[in-house]
This record gives C-alpha cells, structure tokens and sequence, in this order.
C-alpha cells in the first residue's frame, strides 16, 4: 500500500467519525496549547529579565578586571588571595579578541576630569577606550554617534553628566534645577584642574579642546560617563602627573596610571548565549570576568522552579490529550474489528494495518498540534494584553521552534499513543475479525 | 483439468472445549486441482467451512500439512500468509464483507490499493470487473444502496479483480433467493473459467453443487464421498500422489 493511498484512507476513516475525531482532537489541542503557553511564559519571563537588563548595558559585553584580590571561594565558602596571574594589558585584550565568539574587545582605563561648555562646568568620570570597538560594545548612542577609529579629539558624553555653575555656592547648585546645556556637536574644554572654571583654577594650565560627536542614554550603567579614545585620556593624565609634580612636587598620587595596565577590559561577545563561556574561560585565565548575564542567570534561577511548575502543567494535559488519543484509537479498534478482518483477508499486510492506525492517530496529534499552536498565539496575546496592562513581567512569547516543535511534539505523542492500538489491530485474527458481527 | 494446485494431507482441526476435543476436521487429504470448481459439500458441523478456513490460511491446522504449490500454508507465519493471501486468493463471503463506507468501485479496488497498484490502472481493473458483473452503472454506489445479490456481484468483483489462481467462496449465495442464487452461481463460475482460476465453494445446498467438476461430501469432518462429474463416475477418497 503506498503512502498516498495510506494517508488519504486514514484521513477518510477519521472524518467518517467526525465528533469523536474532533473531541479527541481538541483534546490534544488544549494540551499543546497548555504546553506551548506555560512555556511561552517562561521564554517571556526570561526575555523580560533581558529587556530589564539591556537597559543598564549591553548583555553581550564582559568587563574584565585585574585580579589578585581578595575573593570568594565556593568550595571553602571563605575569602581567599587570588593568584596575582598575567597583567591586563594590551597583550591580554589581543588574546580575548582570539577566543571564539568575541567581536571585539577595548581596553578600558577611566579618571576623573572637568568637563567646562560656557559657563558651566561639570565633574566628570571619564572612561577612555579604544574609539574602534566603541560601536561594538554596545554603548547607548542616543544622539549623535559613536566614536569611531578616526576619532581623537572626541568625547560621547553620558545623559546622566549633569552640569552646573561653578560660581553658586554648593547650596544654590543642589536646590536648583542643573541647567539644560547643548553639548552635541560643540568644543568643550576638558580639564584635570579641580578647580576649573572658579576663580582658584589655574590660569597657566590651558584646557583641552575636545568635540561632543555624541550623547549617551540618561539610563543605564554608562550613562554617568564621558567616553574618549584612551589615547587622549593617557595623554590627559601624563600632562596632569606633570602638572601635579611641578605643582606640588614629589610623586603624585596616581602612579598607577603610567603602568602599562589597564583598569578594565570591554570584551564583547556575538551572541547573549556564549557570554557564559567566553566568561569562563577568561576567568580560567586568571581574570576576573563579570557580565550582566550573571545577574540574568540569577534572574533566571529564581524563576525556575515556577517555570517548571508551569511545564508540567502542561505537560499534564498532554499526557491526558495522549490517553484520549489512546482510548479513540482502541475504540476504534473495536468498532472496526470486522473492517481490519476484511481488509486483511482481501490482502491487506500487517504494515498495512498497522501503518492505517498509526497514520490515523498521526493526524489527530497533527490536527491537534496545528490548532494548538494557533490557539497558543491568541492566548500567548492575551496574556501579553493583561501582563501589559498589570506592569508584570509575565509575559510571553512565542519562538518559531516552539511552534514547529510543538506540532512535531503533538504528532510524535498521537504516534505514541497510537502505537499500542495499531499492534492490537495488527494482530486481531483475520477470521475471528470478519465473524464480528 | 491442470496439475494439484493445492495438497491437503491428513490434516485435522481439534477444538479445545474446556476439558473436551472436539475435531471439525478429523484427517482429511485432498488435492485440489488447477482450474477446477470444487465444491465441499455437508451439513452444518459437517468441517467444510472449517476447512476452507485451514486452506485459505485463516487458521492453523493442529495437524497435516496444507501445501500451494510447493509452499507449505501451516508453517506460514502472519506476514507471509498475509503476502500469500494477496498474490494467490480471492474471497466470496455469504455476508458479501464489502465495507460500508466505500463505494462499489473502490471496493473492488481495495486489493489493488494493498498491492499499490498505480491509481488509474487499478481503477480501469475495477470498473473492467464490475462490467463483468454488471454493475458498471452503480460503482459510485455504497453497499447499502445495494440489493444483497448487487453486493454480492461487488464482493465477486472484488475477489477477481486481483486475477488470483484460487477463489475461496463460502456460502457465496447463502443469503440470497433462488433466482439470484443461480445468477450467481453462473456469474462466479463463469468467470473462474473465463481465466482458468480455481474456484472452491462451500455450500450445504445439493443444488448448487450442480455447477461443481468435483462434489467433496464432507461428514464428521471426514471426507464421505468424492464424485467427479468431469468423469462422470464416484471417486473414492484421493490418495497421496
């Protein structure tokens, strides 16, 4: 017998008993739904941690940091000396940029300057970075752009920098509303000297003309700084150390600057689900390595055991819909016992037979699965609706592999269940069948 | 008349009935030759469908052998008496056994579709077979728009339509009235004829035994008598050959 002739008797067999047929349907139906829903809830939880997260930073970047600190070790549950390993300097970020999966990676060194636009001034943190990977690792660029290699004399200054008079007393500054400065597109004059812009500041000391390409989000973890090639920042602060020295005299303060380290390395990953790994194995290397995604697996965590809950919800009424599957097809069997007789005393094999019954509960899982996945999106909707409307983060949201495997899951369990009856009707005795009356 | 198409040698048939047996068929052997009408003949309880049964392959004999040509039927196993069920064998049942959902036309198809006989050669088969027995005008027709003797002419179709060497009928006319009856009876063995198929009937009806080459007269599950009407004369019981 072949395919065709198979597919379009099981189909036939099925639409000759119509309710039942939809009842068991509907039965499957309702347990991929379920199941495509509760695990849609999940995806969606998951995803809304994410979107949470993505608002502090990119969830794709790692901050590398020097060890030899003190940390915690899970295994004695106390603090311990960490192995002063490899330096992070530019070495180092070359050979995080030779690890699979990572895009790019920036060396990070960061200080703290004045920023003067007019009258104002603000106190600034400034990150220096490599102007290349800027794009790259994800900062939000809110107006204007990111640096780019070409970029020297540029800075992207954060949303959350706030300026301020330098010449109100502290009082007046923090009562009043910081003032709305236009920056983009415009020279400031960035400055080591604490006292820029006030009557103290140094008149020799000439600032640093630097031009605002770009401005980044007011929310989010980099929105306090001011980002410029690292470069410039290094040659900021050698011209600040000997400013410091023919000022004050002797060493300065931050000696540590002028060592060929760096306070931090940016390494982005292509992709959200190798962050884990390439973390790893940075951390085998001896550094400490932090990402967002840690947060996001505790995120993650906490829910699981109500994502799980969830899955066997569903699962549950799967199993039911598998049993309704079960019970139609030996009932089948019954009525039809003098029809199988017949057929395989007019030459039907046992493949045949068998094939007929499992084809037949294919179909029901088949039918089931695609309205399933149909009614999975209307409630998948709904949910998403009430969620929006209630602030919760239970959303949900629905891949494409999660409907193609749900319809592959649905079938494969009407196959399942199907099997046991197809062997009982295949081994039904062709006489004793054709007798039934 | 052709060579032994089928051997039955000292086959029995012994029923368990709590703590008794009870033998339909009790040691009969007979060979059933190429292109005859052979009829077996005998009342009720008498082993004849019983041993149709063991012929056709529809149950295993407790003892003897049953060969078709050279193969022996009782050592089959389900898959090969299936194979074997669908190259060789046509059937005729007394309750017609058409299923009721199908037309007539697909019916006698259904054969043809386990043997995965292409669509438009087996429905051109068909419909040639239900001309043969007259129905070409009902093929779209389903059993119960039918008359008994219509579903009987289906039924027929349907065994023929394969072509097989030997067609098992089993109170083909059982259920219906006389005149049909002899309609039926011309039509079937007209067309076992027509292409040299050997015909087996099982009938308690001395009449019909009329259009047999062979009466097996079965009693006790024994063979009582075997008249051979091609020579006109009794036949006692075949020996092994």
């Amino acid at each position: 017998m072949n395919t065709k002739d198979l597919i379009s008797m099981a189909v036939r067999n099925l639409l000759k008993r119509k309710l039942r047929t939809v009842l068991t349907v509907l039965g499957v139906v309702i347990g991929t739904a379920s199941i495509v829903v509760m695990i849609s809830i999940g995806i969606g939880m998951n995803e809304s941690f994410a979107k949470q997260l993505e608002g502090w930073g990119s969830l794709q970047v790692i901050d590398v940091s020097p060890s030899g600190g003190m940390s915690y070790d899970e295994e004695s549950g106390r603090m311990k000396q960490e192995k002063k390993q490899d330096p992070l300097d530019a070495k180092a970020v070359e050979t995080f940029k030779q690890i699979e999966h990572v895009e790019a990676a920036s060396p990070v060194k960061t200080s703290y300057f004045m920023i003067g636009a007019g009258k104002y001034v603000a106190d600034a943190n400034i990150m220096g970075i490599d102007p290349a990977a800027m794009e790259a690792l994800g900062y939000k660029v809110e107006e204007g752009r990111a640096l780019t290699a070409e970029d020297s004399k540029a800075i992207v200054v954060g949303g959350g920098v706030e300026f301020y008079d330098p010449k109100l007393s502290w009082e007046m500054r923090y009562s009043s509303e910081p003032p709305q400065v236009e920056i983009l597109d415009k020279k400031v004059d960035v400055s080591y000297d604490w006292s820029y812009g006030t009557r103290y500041a140094d008149k020799k000391l000439k600032a640093t003309k630097m031009e605002v390409v770009g401005t980044l989000s007011a929310e989010g973890n980099d929105s306090y700084w001011v980002i410029m090639p690292i470069k410039e920042l290094e040659k900021l602060q050698k011209a600040r150390d000997d400013w410091e020295k023919s000022k004050y005299g002797g060493n300065s303060s931050s000696n540590r600057n002028q060592t060929k380290e760096f306070d931090e390395v940016r390494v982005k990953v292509d992709k959200m689900d190798n962050v884990q790994a390439v973390q790893q194995q940075i951390k085998d290397m001896g550094f400490r390595a932090s990402s967002l995604t840690d947060q996001l697996e505790a995120m993650k965590e906490t829910t699981k055991m109500l994502r799980i809950v969830l899955g066997a919800i569903g699962a549950i009424s799967m199993v039911v819909a598998a049993i309704s599957i079960t019970n139609t097809m030996v009932m089948a069997i019954y009525e039809r016992t003098r029809e199988i007789g017949i057929m395989k005393v007019i030459g039907a094999s046992l493949r045949d037979i068998k094939l007929l019954f499992l084809t037949e509960a294919a179909f029901i899982g088949l039918a089931g699965g695609l309205a399933g996945i149909v009614v999975s999106f209307g409630v998948s909707q709904i949910v998403n609706l009430v969620a929006m409307q209630q602030g919760s983060n239970m959303t949900s949201s629905i891949p494409v592999w999660l409907y193609a495997g749900a319809v592959a899951f649905a079938t494969g369990i009407g196959i399942l269940s199907g099997y046991l009856p197809a062997q009982r009707a295949m081994r039904l005795s062709a006489l004793t069948a054709i007798k039934t009356e | 008349m052709g060579e032994n198409i089928i051997r039955i040698r000292n086959v029995k048939k012994i029923y368990q009935m709590g703590s008794e047996s009870i033998p339909a068929v009790n040691g009969i052997s007979l060979n059933i030759r190429q292109g005859e009408v052979c009829c077996l003949l005998g009342k009720s309880g008498s082993g004849k469908s019983t041993l149709l049964n063991l012929v056709a392959g529809l149950e295993k004999p407790t003892e003897g052998q049953i060969i078709f040509h050279k193969k022996h039927i009782e050592r089959m196993n389900e898959d090969q008496l299936a194979d074997f069920r669908q190259k060789y064998v046509g059937f005729v049942f007394q309750s017609y056994n058409l299923l009721p959902t199908l037309t007539a036309l697909e019916n006698v198809t259904l054969p043809l579709i386990f043997k995965s006989v292409p669509v438009k050669e087996r429905n051109e088969r068909a419909m040639e077979m239900l001309k043969a027995v007259g129905l070409e005008e009902r093929a779209t027709h389903k059993p119960q728009e039918m008359s008994g003797g219509q579903q009987q002419r289906v039924s027929i179709a349907r065994a023929f339509v394969n072509r097989p060497p030997v067609v098992f009928a089993d109170e083909p006319t059982g259920n219906l009235d006389t005149r049909t009856t002899y309609e039926m009876m011309d039509l079937i063995t007209g067309l076992a004829k027509q292409n040299n198929q050997t015909l087996v009937i099982v009938t308690h009806d001395l009449e019909l035994s009329e259009y047999a080459d062979r009466i097996v007269m079965l009693q006790d599950g024994k063979i009582e008598k075997i008249e051979d009407r091609t020579k006109g004369k009794g036949e006692g019981e075949e020996g092994h050959d």
